[in-house]
């Protein structure tokens, strides 16, 4: 599904990855995992082709991202969908309408968006607040927000940066059990995380960084 | 709705304010440039009728026979400078004369076919070949005197008359122009500074956006939209008010100008000079909305 090979990134003086290699398969679940300033959130935004490595390659989905040119990048977008620890919703739209705007960037035809919407919703268990606004809701439910706007495409892969940061223990591990169950379902998951008890408690894949290198890459075994 | 007209709408019902000061700058540069249209128009057609109406008329020797008055029709109507022309025998000059005395009709009475000449009446495409045009009709056999215009008065009189009207048509259109051009410019700017003060607003929603994967077109399109509906309100009001006023001053207009159509008096041709003009109105504002969003965006865009 994806593989770094040889990947490295400097900001500045800053080595954020030194010669960074793994590969994820198809419906694996992948977690990154390291100090702050360990390179977790790098290699999420070279993925996502927000930043360019110096030196390396990223294949994702038969395409070296290293290479696409510039106008290229959206349609890699569209098959990523994200899940950001600030939730990057939009304040300004319903809950609904910020679901849909993921459809209407991905093409999807107006007809489907309602029947999607409406499913996804209740996956995510928000199905009773679609019509309030971002400030209407809690920071647990402003992850599920996000988390259904990075599933109603049907992506490819999920990328997670910090999805639980800013939650409390309990909202938190309602959120790993939807990641679970999406996985269970076929998704291929990559989350940066730095929370030893969820890692533990999913017992997945851990690639472990430090100062830029992986230094650990294992399943895990509790 | 569509979502990039739901999203414009929405960032018009936030700033009301910025949006009305767009429209508003519209509306006046659109008004102006439809008055100015009309006028532009209407000076035209003045000019035309006065070029236009039977300037030359070439009185014929009584002696002429039909043939040379043929002859010489023929003559005219291969001549490029020269249009509309119309023979006049003595019994149709005595029925112009007869209806031109109808409040006198002692005048009439006491004249015959016999003392009016007959005569051949033409146009000149150009004003500027009438001295010579004259001069050649003069040098023909079969012509006794050549008059030119006499309604209007003598020949450089006709000649002042035309001239001062291309002078103020003249001006109308250069001084029209630069004013509409000012207005035009000012609302450019003005469209350019409230979407790129939109662009700001929006800026954490388009960084978003990207990352989501929306592509330069869908993160434009509402910008777009938005410079579109400002384009098109402020076309389609300018327009209309210009519409109705100039709906009410027709009969005024009519009645002062007279036999000058400076109007067209049938509506169709009424609604069609308001549709070309509505059309043309139409193409420069979508053009404004294009070229200013595209400015604004890519403006902010470098300013990151």
């Amino acid at each position: 599904m994806i593989k770094l090979k040889n990947v490295t990134k400097k900001f500045g003086d800053i080595t954020a990855l030194s010669d960074v290699s793994f590969e994820v398969d198809k419906g694996e679940f992948v977690f990154i995992t390291g100090p702050s300033g360990a390179g977790k959130t790098t290699i999420l935004k070279l993925i996502l082709r927000e930043v360019h490595p110096d030196s390396g390659e990223i294949i994702f989905d038969g395409q070296n991202l290293t290479e696409i040119p510039e106008k290229e990048i959206p349609q890699v977008r569209q098959k990523i969908g994200v899940v950001f620890q600030d939730f990057k919703v939009l304040s300004e739209r319903t809950l609904r309408e910020n679901v849909e705007v993921a459809l209407a960037v991905a093409g999807i035809p107006q007809a489907e968006w309602k029947a999607r919407v409406d499913k996804i919703l209740e996956l995510v268990g928000l199905e009773k607040r679609a019509e309030l606004f971002p400030s209407q809701l809690s920071g647990g439910e402003l992850e599920r927000v996000s988390l259904a706007r990075a599933l109603v495409v049907n992506p490819k892969l999920i990328l997670a940066d910090e999805p639980t940061g800013n939650l409390d223990w309990d909202t938190a591990d309602t959120i790993m059990e939807l990641f679970e169950k999406i996985n269970k379902e076929g998704k291929t998951i990559i989350m940066a995380t730095h929370n030893r008890e969820i890692i533990a408690k999913l017992k997945k894949r851990v690639i472990k960084l430090s100062g830029g290198k992986i230094v650990n890459n294992h399943e895990h075994s509790s | 709705m569509n979502i990039h007209l739901r999203t414009a709408f929405d960032s018009i019902k936030r700033s009301p304010f910025q949006a009305l000061s767009a429209i508003f700058v519209l509306t006046i540069t659109f008004f102006v440039a439809t008055v100015l249209s009309i006028l532009v128009y209407s000076s035209g057609k003045i000019i035309k009728h006065f070029e236009t109406r039977p300037q030359v008329i070439a009185f014929l020797k009584d002696e002429t026979s039909p043939e040379q008055i043929s002859a010489l029709q023929q003559r005219l109507s291969g001549d490029s400078r020269v249009k509309d022309i119309k023979y006049v025998s003595k019994e149709e000059a005595l029925a112009i004369y007869k209806e031109a005395t109808s409040d006198n009709p002692l005048l009439s009475e006491l004249v015959s076919p016999s003392i009016f000449p007959a005569s051949i009446e033409f146009s000149l495409v150009d004003l500027n070949f009438a001295e010579t045009v004259i001069a050649e009709m003069r040098g023909e056999a079969i012509v006794d005197q050549v008059g030119f215009t006499a309604n209007i008065g003598s020949q450089t009189a006709l000649g002042d008359v035309v001239s001062r009207l291309r002078t103020i048509t003249f001006y109308l259109r250069v001084g029209g122009g630069v004013l509409v051009g000012v207005l035009a410019t000012t609302s450019f700017l003005v469209l350019i500074v409230i979407i790129g003060m939109r662009m700001t607003a929006r800026r954490s929603e388009v960084e978003i956006l990207n990352l989501i994967g929306a592509t330069p077109g869908f993160i434009r399109s509402p910008i777009l939209l938005e410079a579109l509906i400002y384009a098109l309100v402020g076309v389609i009001v300018g327009w209309l008010v210009t519409l109705i006023l100039t709906l009410y001053a027709t009969p005024s207009v009519v009645a002062y100008f007279g036999e000058i159509p400076v109007l067209p008096k049938d509506t169709l041709s009424f609604l069609a000079i308001f549709g070309i003009i509505l059309a043309g109105e139409l193409f420069v504002g979508t053009a404004l909305a294009f070229l200013g969003s595209l400015l604004a965006v890519s403006r902010v865009k470098h300013a990151r």
